[in-house]
């Protein structure tokens, strides 16, 4: 089940993981609105040089390139649907600044990727409830996002338990067309789907047992504190958006075709 | 006063055509090691989820008669109230672990209750280390054993510090040597700790001799009660299909031939070695 290995959540520690999840994700917008606020080249690509440093801080290379390629469709539909349109828009013209504005819009939408995939690989599931518990998100929520991290991996094994079942029985999974693959699951989703809410009534009966709901506010065994690195990451914050904001409006951007 | 007192229990799950127990009555006594034993499917689960009111308030249905553990009614108070005083562990232990790190999941009952986190810190150290588990506390459940995840499970339940630990058996996913180890961490608890013990096993061989109070269930109802060594040295408990430990057996055999050993009836292999060590020594 490897699609499911991405899935799985492991203990990790760097300057980056250590980073209070509420500021990385003040810092993932602030770099989502920038990206919005220029459709041009040079400052595209600032944005997608500062989250590099914060990549290999953090030791997660691999992860973020593989993360890259899976969004590498959708930035070339992108970057094909901008030239063909320009190429019909221009009475089949196509310019180099044309190009370069396609390019342009290409890389917005990948330091979009970028930075929510940054986030995500640094930031510890455990650490991500913590922080929506404390940003007030009902218990309820930040609990059920919790649960449902840690029984992806047991759903995953169950998964395939059910697959070899199923195999060992004369069921054929990869066999048919693409209509047909899909009818072929059902024999294990059913299963799947029913064990699936047994055990959370199982489950319920272990969290009814150990106390659930006997206080409206309840504690937490760690909280979450603000560290020198954190307040550091926010003026970062401030600066990039403050800046971004005062570019975008104030400063003529040159773009590449124009240098030459 | 018992700290667990059953009255005429009889309860049957909705939708159910006869009851799961019927007409049961215990007494339990504080700091006993009880376990309750008998054929699966006769009523042991169903009675386990009386203890904490998971019966009648998680499971509707019909009850009648009465229960009082630890001079609380508990048709009249909430679960949750319950969880102070009763501890359950269940079967499966991948179920009852919903924390992504194993500390995590042994705060998870104070936390409910809104304990100081450094009175928290303080219980949940206590409890890890009287299961043995402090070294992986930061561990996530899926990457440990299954006898370890059981000795969370305990450990979570443990921190509430409750009087009563009832575990529904809790080693039927276990291989022999981590079911020991757990066997060996509920004793101390009961030993040491004077926690009352419920348990319910059907690994006889590994817990009978650990036991002050045996009950033997078969069909909703209690079909014996009382001393280990009595019970299961009873024919009606064998033709009830109980695992009766080896070492019993072999002494009932051996009497049959003719073979007198001296003492009481042996629950486990170390006493019937005593005894057949002294009854050579004598000849």
């Amino acid at each position: 089940m490897s699609v499911f290995d991405g899935l799985k959540f492991r203990k990790v520690t760097s300057p980056v993981h250590n980073l209070d999840p509420r500021m990385k994700f003040i810092y993932v917008i602030v770099i989502f609105v920038s990206a919005i606020l220029f459709s041009s080249i040079i400052p595209l690509m600032v944005l997608f040089v500062m989250q590099l440093p914060f990549v290999f801080v953090a030791k997660v290379q691999k992860q973020w390139v593989r993360s890259l390629r899976g969004a590498a469709f959708l930035a070339l539909f992108i970057f094909i649907i901008n030239i063909v349109t320009s190429y019909f828009g221009n009475n089949f013209t196509l310019l180099a600044s044309n190009i370069e504005a396609a390019i342009a819009l290409t890389l917005r939408f990948v330091v979009l990727i970028e930075s929510f995939s940054v986030f995500f690989l640094t930031t510890s599931p455990d650490h991500l409830g913590l922080a929506l518990e404390q940003s007030r998100v009902p218990y309820e929520f930040a609990f059920a996002f919790t649960t449902a991290v840690r029984f992806v991996p047991v759903l995953a094994e169950e998964a395939q338990t059910i697959m070899d079942a199923q195999k060992a029985r004369g069921l054929e999974l990869e066999k048919g067309n693409l209509l047909k693959r899909i009818r072929n699951y059902i024999p294990v989703l059913i299963p799947l789907i029913v064990s699936a809410i047994r055990r959370s009534l199982e489950l319920a009966e272990a969290m009814e047992s150990r106390a659930w709901g006997a206080s409206k506010k309840r504690t937490n065994l760690f909280s979450l504190k603000l560290h020198k690195g954190d307040y550091a990451l926010l003026a970062l914050s401030i600066g990039v958006l403050v800046g971004a904001i005062y570019i975008s409006f104030f400063v003529s951007i040159p773009t590449i075709t124009s240098l030459f | 006063m018992a700290l667990i007192d059953i009255k005429n229990l009889t309860y049957t799950y909705p939708g159910a055509s006869k009851p799961s127990v019927y007409d049961v009555t215990i007494k339990i006594e504080k700091g006993e090691f009880v376990l309750i034993t008998g054929p699966s499917g006769c009523g042991k689960t169903t009675l386990c989820r009386c203890f904490n009111g998971l019966i009648p308030h998680f499971y509707q249905g019909e009850i009648k008669g009465e229960v009082t553990v630890a001079g609380i009614n508990t048709f009249e108070r909430h679960t949750y109230e319950m969880a102070k005083h009763v501890g359950l562990v269940f079967q499966n232990p991948e179920n009852q672990l919903f924390a992504l790190s194993v500390e995590k999941d042994v705060a998870f009952g104070l936390e409910n209750n809104a304990v100081d986190r450094e009175e928290m810190r303080k219980k949940v150290d206590w409890a890890l280390n009287q299961t043995g588990i402090y070294e992986i506390r930061e561990r996530s459940p899926h990457e440990i054993s299954g006898g370890q995840q059981q000795r969370v499970a305990i450990a979570s339940v443990l921190a509430m510090e409750p009087e009563i630990i009832v575990l529904d058996e809790p080693t039927s996913f276990l291989d022999p040597l981590s079911a020991q180890k757990i066997f060996d961490v509920i004793y101390r608890l009961n030993k040491e700790q004077g926690i009352t013990v419920i348990l319910v096993e059907h690994r006889l061989d590994l817990t009978a001799k650990y036991t002050d109070h045996l009950i033997l269930m078969d069909q909703g109802t209690i079909r014996l009660e009382g001393d280990p060594r009595e019970i299961l040295n009873k024919e009606e408990t064998r033709l009830i299909g109980v695992g009766i430990p080896k070492a019993t057996l072999l002494y009932q055999l051996l009497k049959k031939e003719g073979f007198q050993l001296g003492g009481k009836i042996p629950l486990s292999s170390d006493e019937l070695a005593e005894q057949l060590l002294e009854a050579l020594e004598h000849r």
